[in-house]
């Protein structure tokens, strides 16, 4: 069953799967009180109070190994010294180092069969954020860029794109938004710290600053009487956002969530920064990016695997499961993902190098047929032998799992541009 | 002594007298400036109730500042010409402004920022480039031969070298050389075409593009050996095919060097291995015949219409805020100028007078169209701005920003004292600037054209950010807090915080709320003085040259 006015995830309708194992929040029993209104689960319910549509991606820098996460190969040369575990959904099997992960699997989807035929980190991150490979003179948008312009809704203060770096500086002015323009760059949180300027300076009082604007606004006012145009009101609205992002700035002070879920998370870097995107989420941002970093294993591969994984998987369980939990799966795309996956050949230093040509990504949450596999890679996984895809295919399913409609044009200076690439198509199968 | 001045006996008065009355078939004599607004008047019917009467003496003071020199003028400078009764005022300044310095600065901010789209250096140290173009302007270098250099740099001359850097801050990458050089010299954005044929647009066509990139395929960026530098080349071999991505059949067609709608380049042939000069040093070998060379030629020259049309405008939209054609990149069959004959007229004039910008745009500073009023007319509706029956708000770009939040506050009057060479001032101005543009200027790569965009993080530079508090804060050295500081009366408090912020004198309804923001806040003036002129830098009428 399906929502006409919901992205059409299992968490809309009623799926047999929660209802046999129960895996649905307290409150479901409602359901036999009688009439329509009672059928709508509680998640949708909040649903319905906020239809905006989020994505989290989670950005596992460098490469990770989809030998060593999604597409395990036990038992053959290529494999390495770890097993494959079930998972929630029956016959599905991920690497032992996802225990956590694999409880989660029913509300994850995978794509076992990506072949970007990139292996270089900039041209590889470059495709799966934008869809498209690097071309001479044209600069696409990155998929945080896009989505925080088609998903935000106008009168929404806040940035629609948020990325969460473990270190570097706090601030806007990324390149990412290229023709859509800067109001979609992201903004970057180092370690989780807003920039400066969100603050205001200590010497100026709430008082004194609403003052200078009360009055800033009423000559903005009567210079506009008779030159107001949509560029002038552009600029006096910029300073309301301002504003309204002062108030509400406290969205971004972590401290404001309870030790509790704080040990829950983990505390390193990546826990902290995981829980702050559940927040970000919670309150309103349309696109949020962590970024976890580093899987660029050309050496030791499962020492580092073992231990990268090891924060990623209890961490991004318990997110999954809190947006779950807290309503907000149903209508929030979850992408986990990375410039390309690591080749099956072991090297001399028991690493794994780049490798563009069979590797996988996970993607879950708004839109995603949970528990779906999609592709193949042959029994060592050298080589994709089913369901061969690339940047552009999962662009589209991004689309798709969000409602959007991905032949739809961006104008920029009156030119028509392909919102994805106009060759590929939507990966139908993960779609719920 | 000479006589005094009669003009009824004065022969040449009677002469154009005579003229005057056989003026309308005679118009060899009526200045441009003329032309422009009698043009602009026949191209609507209802011009005459449209039109904003002319912009006041503030209104055109700051406009024309801000056009001309990129900045606005001291609260002094306001004073005089506002007090000045002469009747050609207007014009006296128009010349001075052209003739100072600061008008060659502000059109290489300008066009630094337009044709390299503030990309990050590849090679040519910025400081060349932009000496090389101060130099240009300067000296008024004609216009055609400005966009020559850009298109072919001559390596061996070192006073011009520095324009290889349009090229190579591209990496020489032809497909971005071929969309870059017809958007900004041909005012066509032929970007579709690189794949297959505009959809919207019929002049557009693959074709069209491929022949311009046929003129840039062969140049690249040469390394030599054990040197960190890139120097400019090109190949004397090397041909051009192409696909449509959307022929089924997948067709392959090759192109020649060929400017749109022109004819095919005639190229001498070589004899193998004779293609090039003989090689020196390890310099990259020189071809003997130069497509690039030929696309200078054939592209930047008076005979190439699309060319003059696309510069006539690209000056007409820098001042009137707007193209005869708009936007200025999209010059084509089915998007015809909103005044065709004068685009026709202005482009032709630019080419007569030799491409002498600085005599272009003093024509077009000089007509009433350029000097009218921002405020549109009661019941008139703002298209009378698309037809330039009213004047265009212009938001100010990072640069002009930079400037005039600079003058405004009187930081450019506290960094002038220690300052006494032009030069040395203009260096210690100029380093502020980065912030401004990394706040309120496109991404690198991106088209400045059209780009204006007011955001979020613009509003948190001007609210909280440093730089500007740092300027606002009082200075011994005689910035406008300071200034303010000094007087007591707050009525002339407010008269010299408008006159240096918004370039004009407050009303009475605004020297009421000066006076009585200053009453609220007598516990704490220096601060209130600094919230004042923060309002009125924040305001829109700040932001916007109208």
């Amino acid at each position: 069953m399906r929502c006409a006015y919901a992205c059409g995830s299992a968490d809309h309708g009623w799926s047999r799967r929660q209802f046999l194992t129960g895996l649905t929040a307290s409150g479901t029993l409602g359901l036999f009180g009688g009439g329509f209104a009672g059928m709508i689960h509680p998640a949708a319910a909040k649903e319905l109070a906020s239809a905006q549509k989020r994505v989290l991606l989670i950005w596992l820098n460098g490469g990770v190994s989809q030998l060593e996460t999604w597409d395990p190969k036990p038992g053959t040369n290529t494999g390495g010294p770890f097993r494959a575990i079930p998972t929630s959904v029956p016959g599905i099997h991920i690497s032992e180092l996802l225990p956590h992960t694999a409880r989660q699997m029913h509300h994850l989807a995978l794509v076992r069969s990506i072949n970007t035929q990139e292996n270089n980190h900039a041209k590889g991150a470059y495709i799966m954020h934008t869809g498209r490979r690097e071309q001479p003179g044209m600069e696409y948008p990155h998929l945080g860029s896009v989505m925080a312009k088609l998903l935000t809704a106008p009168d929404n203060p806040l940035p629609g794109y948020i990325h969460i770096t473990p270190r570097g500086d706090s601030g806007f002015g990324k390149q990412d938004a290229a023709f859509l323009g800067p109001r979609y760059a992201s903004v970057t949180l180092a370690d989780g710290k807003p920039p400066a300027n969100f603050s205001r300076p200590e010497a100026l009082t709430d008082e004194a600053d609403q003052r200078r604007n009360q009055l800033r606004d009423r000559l903005s006012q009567r210079f506009a009487q008779r030159r107001r145009t949509a560029e002038t009101e552009a600029y006096s609205q910029s300073y309301e956002q301002a504003a309204q992002l002062i108030a509400r700035k406290s969205i971004f002070d972590l401290s404001q969530e309870s030790p509790r879920d704080l040990e829950r998370y983990g505390t390193h870097d990546f826990g902290r920064h995981c829980l702050l995107a559940r927040r970000l989420l919670e309150h309103g941002i349309t696109f949020v990016k962590v970024s976890h970093t580093n899987y660029d294993t050309h050496y030791d591969n499962f020492d580092f695997h073992l231990e990268q994984l090891g924060e990623f998987d209890r961490t991004f369980a318990t997110l999954v499961e809190d947006l779950h939990q807290r309503g907000l799966l149903s209508s929030t795309l979850v992408l986990v993902m990375s410039e390309f996956g690591r080749t099956p050949t072991i090297n001399r230093n028991y690493g794994r190098d780049h490798w563009g040509s069979a590797w996988s990504v996970a993607l879950g949450g708004c839109g995603i047929q949970g528990g779906a596999v999609v592709g193949k890679t042959n029994a060592n996984g050298t080589a994709v032998v089913d369901r061969m895809v690339h940047g552009g295919h999962l662009f589209h399913t991004y689309f798709r799992a969000l409602g959007l409609n991905p032949h739809k044009n961006h104008y920029h200076n009156q030119q028509p541009i392909p919102m994805a690439d106009p060759t590929a198509s939507a990966i139908e199968e993960v779609l719920a | 002594m000479k006589p005094a001045f009669s003009p009824a006996l004065d022969p040449r008065f009677v002469l154009s007298l005579i003229v005057a009355s056989w003026a309308w078939p005679i118009r060899a004599e009526e200045p441009l400036h003329e032309q422009i607004d009698r043009l602009i008047a026949a191209g609507d019917p209802e011009f005459e109730r449209k039109a904003a009467p002319l912009a006041s003496d503030a209104e055109f003071l700051r406009r024309v500042y801000l056009d001309l020199v990129g900045t606005i003028p001291s609260a002094e400078e306001a004073r005089a010409f506002l007090a000045d009764s002469s009747p050609d005022k207007r014009a006296r300044l128009i010349d001075d402004l052209l003739a100072r310095p600061e008008h060659a600065r502000h059109l290489q901010h300008v066009f630094d920022a337009l044709w390299l789209e503030r990309r990050p250096d590849r090679g040519v140290p910025r400081g060349q480039w932009q000496q090389y173009l101060f130099e240009a302007f300067r000296s008024n270098k004609p216009w055609d031969q400005l966009v020559r250099e850009l298109l072919a740099p001559d390596l061996k001359d070192p006073k011009i070298q520095a324009a290889a850097k349009f090229y190579l801050d591209r990496d020489a990458e032809p497909h971005q050389m071929t969309s870059d050089v017809s958007r900004l010299f041909l005012g066509m954005n032929l970007q579709c075409a690189q794949c297959h044929d505009h959809p919207v647009v019929d002049d557009y066509t693959q074709d069209s593009y491929y022949g311009i990139y046929a003129f840039l395929s062969r140049s690249y960026v040469h390394r030599p050996r054990g040197s960190n530098s890139s120097m400019l080349a090109e190949k004397a071999e090397g041909e051009v095919t192409y696909q449509s991505v959307f022929d089924p059949k997948k067709v392959t067609k090759s192109a020649g060097p060929r400017l749109p709608g022109g004819e095919l380049l005639k190229e001498p042939k070589f004899e193998k291995g004779q293609e090039y000069e003989p090689a020196k040093g390890n310099a990259a070998p020189v071809p003997k015949f130069s497509r690039r060379e030929q696309l200078a030629v054939l592209l930047a020259s008076r005979d190439n219409a699309a060319f003059k049309r696309a510069s006539a405008n690209r000056f007409w939209a820098l001042l009137m805020g707007r193209g005869l054609v708009h936007p200025v990149d999209l010059d084509h069959s089915n998007n015809p100028a909103s005044h065709p004959e004068l685009l026709d007229l202005l482009a032709n004039r630019f080419a007569d007078i030799r491409f002498d910008i600085r005599a272009f745009l003093r024509e077009l500073a000089l007509s009433r169209t350029y000097q009218r009023s921002s405020e549109l007319p009661v019941g008139v509706d703002e298209s009378a701005r698309e037809t330039f029956a009213v004047a265009n708000l212009k938001p100010l770009s990072p640069e002009q920003l930079a400037f005039a939040v600079m003058q405004a506050t009187g930081w450019t009057d506290v960094e002038r004292k220690s300052a006494k060479d032009p030069n040395v001032l203009y260096g210690r101005l100029a380093a502020n600037m980065a912030p401004f543009v990394a706040a309120f200027g496109t991404r690198p790569g991106q088209p400045i054209d059209g780009s204006y965009e007011a955001t979020l993080d613009q509003a948190l530079f001007v609210a909280h950010g440093k730089l500007l508090a740092t300027w606002l804060a009082p200075h011994p050295g005689g910035n406008l807090t300071f200034r303010l500081g000094q007087r007591t009366d707050p009525r002339e408090v407010a008269e010299e915080l408008f006159l240096s912020v918004l370039t004009r004198w407050p009303s009475d309804e605004e020297r009421k709320e000066v006076v009585q923001y200053l009453q609220d806040r007598s516990g704490d003036r220096v601060a209130a003085l600094q919230e004042l002129t923060w309002a009125l830098l924040a305001s829109t009428e700040f932001r916007f040259n109208h």
